[in-house]
């Protein structure tokens, strides 16, 4: 057994010296940097929360109920992701490419949300990124989440494309769950923002 | 062959054990309760300031750690990716707090008390 892993080991070019697969540690590794980038935006949000010298302010513009069901549209794509990954895993690869369309649908969902939340924002209230700080630091916060969601449905939508063309099979789980990785990072930090920007009077 | 025993294995983690999509749906059904109870508290009149902020904060670590646990197999992946992540989440929670300090800017006491 242990022979086998190794003899696999030396033909898969996949593996490096630590014994783990390249493309998950390089993943974890841009996870782990992509924190700190997201860690400064919500620091600077919170540094200069209340400093804003007109309006609005964040209670004049936030809808409680629309961001919770955005939420609770990522939290649901989070689930379907590992359900794509447990169907790809027992070779079901059009079980895995629906539960893959399925999230990238959620994703997409949750980025029409937040593009019907910024024209509110700029539209009948005026807030803008230049308008005062509280609009510069939470549009440059929430921009750049909604970016990385935009970058996750293409991603999703990629694999959905090849898993269809049959591209795809239960050999390419690594590529699946790097996939998987950057999708559930992208709801941690909607689970942060959620909570620190939206909810935390 | 070689190919599925590899993605079996990576699947499991190099840390043994795994998810099942009972543990999926379990864990997707506390993170909706979890929300859900977040938001319910906003409405919930009579709540110290402090309570809430302090009371949102534990209910969003809990969210997280679910989430990086379960569904993105940390619990049961190798040590090192673990550090890979931990390490920056530290470095980066400890950003925030000095950015917080150097500005003055405190969640959970207003700020004539500081």
């Amino acid at each position: 057994m242990a022979d086998h892993a190794a003899t696999h080991a030396v033909h898969d070019p996949n593996i490096g010296n630590t014994g783990l697969d390249n493309r998950k540690m390089g993943m974890w590794a841009f996870l782990g940097s992509d924190c700190m980038f997201f860690g400064s935006l919500i620091g600077t949000y919170l540094a200069y929360k209340g400093k804003s010298i007109s309006g609005p302010g964040p209670h004049d513009v936030f809808d409680i109920p629309l961001t919770s069901y955005s939420a609770a549209l990522l939290l649901a794509s989070s689930l379907t992701m590992v359900l794509a990954l447990s169907n790809l895993q027992r070779h079901r690869v059009n079980s895995a490419a629906r539960w893959l369309l399925v999230t990238a649908l959620l994703g997409a969902h949750f980025v029409g949300n937040q593009v019907y939340e910024f024209t509110t924002f700029a539209l009948h209230h005026g807030l803008k990124l230049s308008t005062n700080l509280f609009g510069s630091t939470f549009f440059v916060l929430t921009g750049f989440h909604g970016a990385h969601v935009t970058g996750g449905v293409i991603w999703l939508l990629i694999l959905v494309g090849l898993a269809w063309r049959g591209q795809i099979d239960a050999r390419d789980y690594t590529k699946v769950e790097v996939a998987g990785l950057y999708w559930h990072f992208v709801d941690i930090v909607w689970i942060a923002i959620f909570t620190v920007i939206y909810l935390i009077p | 062959m070689a190919d599925h025993h590899a993605a079996a294995a990576t699947t499991h983690g190099d840390g043994g054990g795994h998810a099942t999509v009972r543990t999926y749906v379990n864990v997707a059904i506390m993170l909706a309760i979890i929300t859900a109870v977040e938001v319910t508290t906003l409405y919930v009149p009579g709540i110290p300031n402090w309570l809430l902020v302090l009371g949102l904060l534990v209910m969003s670590a809990i969210k997280f750690f679910l989430v990086v646990g379960f569904f993105m197999h940390l619990r049961y992946d190798h040590p090192i990716l673990r550090a890979l992540f931990v390490g920056p989440l530290i470095i980066a929670i400890a950003i925030i707090m000095a950015v917080m300090a150097l500005f003055s800017a405190f969640l959970l006491l207003p700020r004539h008390v500081l």
